[in-house]
């Protein structure tokens, strides 16, 4: 998160939830703008991290975006995070902690505690999982490789603190919040997160009147959410040519996943998707590239001669590999 | 030495010609006559001496043909050889049927010669994008006896479906349909096989589903045929695959154990134990009437019953129509379904089709609108580290794959899936794909010194499929049935291993290489499969077994692990048994015969001894 801190100026406790682990009970805080605009979740925990039969508080300040996701902590200087025989973490530790915070599908998700060593406390190098069933060496590998040397127990205890109950938790607090104008704070704003969660709510009849924000977050965002609108945005906003040009000029920026769901909307967009998709087809995958051509086979009268001479070039392009393809369809066309 | 005949039919003047030291039967090696020029078509697959190529049978339905293909690792093959008899001599015109594997602006990564007695043609193979007839020029014949050989150039996996020597100039055509009759012409071939067989029960796809199905109905007096496109049992359990089999055993432990396999890392060579344990096991049934390396080519219904399933030899070309009153689709791919005209899905449902949502990871797990991001297939792979430092090649033309991504072995997530490739109709690709992130990979490793004495060791050229076609039956397994955990009346199968289902890492982050997932779980208890998953809606003597049975993308999920499938394997050889004994169909041991049907099945879970 950027600059959100600074905009706190309000701090309200919206619910509990309890550790099924420690049964400890942790409040979860919801800080606002001096207006009232919801920013961040917040919560002080003080949870139970063991090691060699002794049991101390690990202090931590976590931060929640609105949807949940994690996005911060805050440790006091003074009481260090500990790892085996509670040395203290170093910069290192707590960078990597927060590194394995970030990761929602951690290798740590669907594993008990009990799974991982034989018994608790053991250090990481120790235990080396060599004993443990039904853990593959992939896992075994992967869990070494996420988890702070020596803490396995803390970043346990911490990522399923941060990924638990919390998440479903604030979920259901949004909704209980939300409105359209909190929904446009989250499409126009530049977290991915924030923006997806705004598609996802946007009835496909509102598209057009955001249509200069979706477009932006196209240019920009992760193929999911890129084929996500693909999927979503309505036929009629794709007939418009300037809305076409748009999304088409894009081609060549975006991936792969996201051509090919281009070139499967160009047969019913405007014509001008398939003239600027045809200056782009030696840029198109063997399969994405005859997925282009049936749409003239389709609608021969779509065959433009702006298209027809883009391909021409393309099939003498010697570095095409599939100059061949535009080649036979070319000449199945004379 | 036995001497075979090779018929020629051609202008029905049924000449033969003696073709000595040839061990079986080579229907696809012809050479015939047609007016006054002499031409002959050699199957690649069926040369006799293949060296160090391999028959890759994988891609029939897409190419046309299984083919051999050099898969040295880096190292180019023993040549492949073969001795044919000419009728004329004279120059002949010599075409091959290849392709540029990687076409780019690099050298083609599988180029290979064709030597003709001795002497090889200057042209180099292997150049052209797509399956086309390269021209490598011309030889003159000057002996009746000619021996062929292919010259593999760089080990990186060229490829050779046939050669066609003609004295016309006309060359022979590329398009996959005209050449399928040009193909079926020039063999001879009639429509129908000239074999026919008859057995109690046809599996088709010898995985551990199709494995488990044939024990479990031959244990019973069953007459069966199961036929697979391998040498070895197993799929992608088998030790050419090299997957560990995941999941319980339900009901069938004494039967998959005899066909299962031990928790070793993917990959591992350890594989080979299980293979020998396998084929032992399932070949000691007397009943059981194995066809290895046969792949079937189509399945023919009339008024919603399967009168037979042809295959062919995936190296002589030989042909056989199996004949019986029920089948089993254990292909993985629902090949016997979808010729026969099954219902079937493919791709991800919307998250409304079967109320499959899954809030946590939205449309990661399941969309809102339908789409084809499916699971993906793997190719595992492993390395060894020698004492002395070994040289492994540039791989210019791996790098659009693998960028600077370096590695040392591969694991279940190197997978690869992308919304414009299909399972099954580009499953060469995918397999190509994957060969260049293993090649590049590897290629990115050797340049640290860490890493100057390993060598690869092992790279599988069979694709690993998880996801295909989904055969629709009386009832879709859906995400519902285990998150209920539905106990049906006819559960036959059971399973307590998480749902499991994968995405493409780039999907979430753009900068992270095409061949790598990530899996996301549902934890469960124990769910239920019933046994109406397991045989077609619409074809009424059509079993399913194995990845492609009755169910949902998220329903596949879970019970697309081998322990599992081949749960679902045994499920139907018992269903098979009740069906002869009824002379009924699958969908009435459910109507009718379930008492019966759930008894045999409880009687498996325990030793028979």
């Amino acid at each position: 998160m950027n600059d959100e801190w600074e905009e706190v100026s309000k701090d309200m406790e919206v619910f509990t939830v309890t550790n099924k682990d420690t049964l400890i009970n942790h409040n979860i805080r919801l800080l606002s703008t001096k207006e009232g605009y919801p920013r961040l979740f917040f919560a002080d925990l003080e949870t139970p991290v063991c090691a060699d039969g002794e049991c101390r508080l690990a202090k931590i300040k976590i931060y929640w975006n609105l949807l949940g996701n994690y996005v911060g902590y805050g440790i006091d200087p003074d009481e260090p995070l500990t790892k085996f025989e509670h040395d203290p973490f170093d910069k290192e530790d707590y960078a990597k902690l927060h590194a394995l915070l970030l990761d929602d599908n951690s290798v740590l998700r669907n594993r008990e505690m009990s799974e991982l060593v034989d018994e608790v406390p053991v250090s990481i190098s120790k235990a080396d999982f060599g004993a443990v069933d039904g853990i593959s060496s992939a896992t075994k590998k992967e869990i070494k490789e996420s988890v702070v040397q020596g803490g396995l127990y803390s970043c346990y205890t911490l990522w399923h603190l941060v990924h638990g109950e919390v998440k479903k938790n604030i979920s259901a607090y949004l909704q209980s919040i939300y409105t359209d104008s909190l929904n446009n704070y989250l499409l126009y704003s530049d977290y991915e997160d924030y923006q997806y969660y705004g598609l996802k709510k946007l009835p496909k009849e509102a598209f057009e009147k955001h249509f200069e924000q979706v477009i932006r977050i196209f240019e920009k965002t992760q193929p999911l959410i890129r084929t996500y609108i693909l999927k979503k945005i309505p036929n009629n906003i794709l007939e418009d040519r300037n809305n076409t040009e748009q999304f088409y000029r894009l081609f060549s920026r975006t991936d792969i996943n996201t051509k090919t769901q281009l070139v499967k909307k160009a047969g019913s967009a405007h014509l001008i998707a398939l003239e600027i998709l045809s200056g782009f087809s030696s840029e198109m995958t063997k399969n994405q590239l005859k997925l282009y051509l049936e749409i003239f086979n389709e609608n021969p009268e779509n065959l433009t001669p702006l298209i027809k001479s883009n391909l021409l070039e393309a099939a003498r392009s010697e570095k095409y590999a599939y100059n061949y393809l535009i080649k036979e369809f070319l000449n199945n066309k004379e | 030495m036995k001497e075979h005949y090779i018929m020629n039919r051609t202008n029905n003047s049924m000449a033969f010609y003696k073709a000595k030291k040839v061990m079986l039967l080579a229907m696809s090696l012809i050479i015939f006559s047609q007016a006054r020029a002499q031409q002959v078509l050699i199957e690649a697959e069926s040369f006799i001496d293949k060296g160090g190529w391999v028959v890759d049978p994988q891609f029939v339905e897409q190419m046309g043909s299984p083919y051999l293909m050099a898969h040295g690792l880096g190292v180019p093959v023993k040549n492949a050889s073969t001795e044919i008899q000419f009728k004329k001599k004279g120059t002949y015109h010599v075409w091959v049927r290849t392709k540029n594997w990687v076409p780019g602006d690099w050298e083609a990564p599988g180029r290979f010669r064709v030597m003709i007695n001795g002497k090889e043609l200057k042209t180099t193979l292997g150049t052209m994008p797509g399956w086309s007839w390269e021209y490598a020029g011309t030889t003159a014949v000057k002996s009746k006896k000619v021996e062929i050989e292919l010259v593999d150039l760089t080990g990186f996996n060229g490829r050779c479906d046939a050669i066609y020597l003609s004295q016309s100039e006309e060359q022979p055509p590329n398009d996959i349909k005209e050449l399928a009759v040009w193909r079926q012409t020039k063999l001879g071939e009639t429509t129908a096989p000239e074999k026919e067989e008859t057995y109690d029960l046809v599996i088709t796809g010898g995985g551990l589903a199709g494995c488990a199905a044939a024990i479990a109905a031959a244990e019973q007096g069953l007459k069966v045929a199961l036929i697979h496109d391998r040498p070895l049992l197993g799929g992608n359990a088998s030790s050419e695959i090299r997957v560990h089999t995941l999941g319980i055993y339900g009901k069938f432990e004494r039967i998959l154990k005899m066909i299962d396999t031990e928790h070793y890392p993917n990959g591992s060579s350890e594989a080979k134990i299980d293979q020998e344990k396998r084929d032992r096991n399932v070949k000691s049934f007397k009943n059981i009437s194995l066809f290895l390396n046969w792949r079937a080519y189509d399945a023919v219904a009339k008024d919603n019953l399967i009168q037979y399933v042809d295959a062919r030899h995936t190296a002589t070309g030989e042909r056989i129509r199996f004949k019986a009153p029920r089948f089993v689709d254990s292909t993985g791919d629902g090949w016997i379904g979808f010729w026969a005209g099954a219902e079937f899905s493919y791709g991800r449902e919307s998250v409304d089709t079967y109320g499959e949502a899954w809030d946590v990871w939205g449309e990661l797990w399941s969309p809102e609108e339908a789409d084809d991001f499916v699971m993906g297939s793997s190719v595992l792979w492993q390395t060894e580290v020698l004492k002395q430092p070994q040289i492994f090649p540039e791989v210019p033309w791996a790098r659009e794959v693998a960028g600077d991504h370096s590695a040392i072995a591969g694991e279940w997530y190197w997978e690869f899936s992308r919304n414009d490739l299909h399972q099954i109709h580009d499953a060469e690709e995918i397999r190509d794909h994957m060969l260049r992130a293993i090649f590049g990979s590897f290629a990115n490793a050797k340049k640290l010194e860490e890493n100057k004495n390993h060598k690869l060791q092992w790279v599988s050229y069979l694709v690993g499929k998880r996801e295909s076609r989904r055969l629709v039956g009386d009832h879709i397994f859906t995400f519902k049935d285990v998150q209920e955990y539905t106990k049906f009346p006819d559960s036959v199968v059971m399973e307590i291993r998480e749902i499991d289902v994968h995405f493409q890492r780039n999907l979430r982050d753009a900068s992270q290489p095409d061949f790598l997932s990530k899996a996301i779980f549902y934890k469960t208890d124990k769910y239920y499969i019933p046994y109406r998953s397991l045989y077609s809606k619409n074809i009424n003597n059509l079993f399913m077994a194995g990845r492609n049975f009755s169910c949902s993308h998220i329903g596949l999920g879970g019970p697309r692990v081998m322990r599992t499938t081949g749960q679902m394997g045994a499920a139907v050889g018992f269903a098979a048994v009740l069906c002869k004994k009824y002379n009924v169909n699958p969908r009435e041991i459910y109507t009718n015969h379930l008492k019966e049907y759930m008894e045999l099945i409880e009687s498996q879970q325990w030793p028979e001894n």
